[in-house]
């Protein structure tokens, strides 16, 4: 029984250590994480290449279907190269007449390090993954992490060879240990403007608030993050509308997002490095 | 077994649980089913071997667990791990359990565990959702896969653990 005590008071205290705001995981911490993703990360690979082979024998039916419409997307994209390098061209020169700074000038040239997941946590309501860059690669708390489909989540904390990433299914407003994320819509970025508040898990839909009453967002329209506050890059998809109301005070509405990426069977994910970090901390 | 072996064994348990069974998986069943392999083990040392030494592996796998996948809170799953291989231990210690009453003694365990730990993420205001909704969702699906995995490792888990009860008892009475 006494035992039973000490113990109990044991996990209280470090509970509340790990509650508290820290900055930086202890070494001991870093030492037990980077040791475990070295071996993790033998398994995880290795794993992925045989379920993929399975998966792509059960894919090669719709291959065909979709081998033609990457054709479609692939035209529609050279049409919208050339359009885009004019209007790049064009905003390079008005830059140089406005005198923007270099600061300014490379405030969203972001830099996608290409990293692999080594492990997925088994608990139900932390669902971590490993990542196998760390701080010796640049890799800071707080970056954003995407896939090839959408954002996943955010860098919770890093160790010299790995990054823990928190997926965004656990943001919560109320958590203390998770911020919230400006998005706006795809096609009307400064018309529209919301906040990612929460994650509904029982619908498995993200919660946007605070969208202004006279907003023109529409039901499956593409949100995508704003890089207001210049925390998150800006231009990274998150999901489509699925529905709107009213919030809870009348004055705003609040909409659905469900989610572009899938959290599943995951290999390559990129981490984005936004340039200005430091010189925005300052 | 040595004692060597069986934390080698458990080690591998917790790599696999990790990085191997996400795949295996099937996708958009990735946050239901969840794996908790080393779990079962450490209920199983509780069973057939002695409490404190069900403690030990409960308090050191939990506590790797919790460093390694840190999210927010530090130390549940170690506590937990521990407090509940140690209370097998103490009902159970010197009982031979029978397949039928180590597998259902399992699926409570993994029911209890699952729980505690959502009310100590509820106490913290890291989860909202209500507990009805966790158990369908998470919990029972879960416990199905703990479950299998119980059955399969009944054998070999009860014989290491058991000869490693066996060689220490008699090393005590040399």
């Amino acid at each position: 029984m006494f035992t039973l005590m000490i113990g109990f008071i044991l996990c209280i205290a470090v509970i509340g250590f790990s509650l508290s705001d820290r900055k930086e995981l202890t070494w001991p911490e870093k030492f037990v994480k980077d040791s475990a993703a070295y071996v993790q990360q033998w398994f995880y690979k290795p794993a992925g290449y045989i379920a993929g082979f399975f998966e792509d024998i059960g894919n090669l039916r719709t291959i065909y279907e979709e081998n033609e419409q990457l054709r479609i997307t692939a035209a529609a994209y050279s049409r919208d190269k050339i359009n885009y390098n004019f209007v790049e061209k064009e905003n390079e020169r008005l830059k140089e007449e406005l005198k923007f700074t270099q600061q300014q000038k490379e405030m969203y040239n972001y830099n996608y390090l290409i990293a692999q997941v080594i492990s997925v946590s088994n608990d139900a309501n932390n669902r971590t993954m490993m990542i196998n860059l760390g701080s010796k690669n640049g890799i800071k708390p707080n970056m954003a992490v995407t896939t090839v489909d959408g954002l996943i989540g955010l860098v919770s904390s890093v160790t010299p060879f790995t990054a823990a990433v928190t997926p965004i299914t656990e943001l919560d407003e109320a958590s203390p240990t998770f911020n919230s994320i400006a998005v706006t819509i795809m096609g009307r970025e400064n018309d529209s403007f919301g906040i990612l508040s929460s994650y509904n898990k029982e619908t498995s839909r993200l919660v946007m608030t605070k969208i202004a009453e006279n907003d023109k967002m529409e039901i499956q329209d593409t949100v995508i993050t704003s890089g207001l506050g210049n925390v998150y890059p800006r231009g990274l998809v998150v999901g489509t509308v699925e529905t709107m109301q009213l919030g809870d005070f009348g004055l705003t509405y609040t909409a659905s997002v469900k989610l572009a990426a899938s959290f599943d069977h995951l290999t390559e994910v990129f981490v984005v490095q936004v340039p200005e970090l430091e010189e925005a901390g300052k | 077994m040595s004692m060597n072996r069986i934390l080698l064994l458990m080690f591998l348990l917790f790599i696999v649980e990790g990085a191997v069974m996400p795949w295996i998986i099937p996708a958009g069943f990735g946050h239901r089913i969840i794996p908790h392999f080393v779990f079962v083990v450490v209920i199983f040392s509780g069973l057939y071997s002695r409490r404190h030494l069900a403690l030990l592996l409960g308090v050191s796998f939990g506590m790797l667990q919790d460093v390694v996948y840190f999210g927010h809170l530090l130390g549940i799953n170690a506590f937990i791990m521990g407090l509940m291989g140690y209370f097998t231990g103490v009902l159970l210690e010197r009982r031979r359990s029978t397949i039928m009453m180590a597998i259902s003694i399992v699926g409570f365990a993994c029911l209890l565990y699952d729980s505690v730990i959502f009310f100590i993420y509820r106490v913290f205001r890291i989860t909202n959702e209500s507990y009805a909704w966790a158990l369908i969702d998470h919990i029972l699906p879960s416990l199905f896969l703990q479950l299998a995995f119980a059955l399969a490792c009944y054998v070999p888990a009860r014989k290491w653990f058991e000869e490693q009860t066996k060689v220490k008892s008699e090393k005590s009475e040399e």
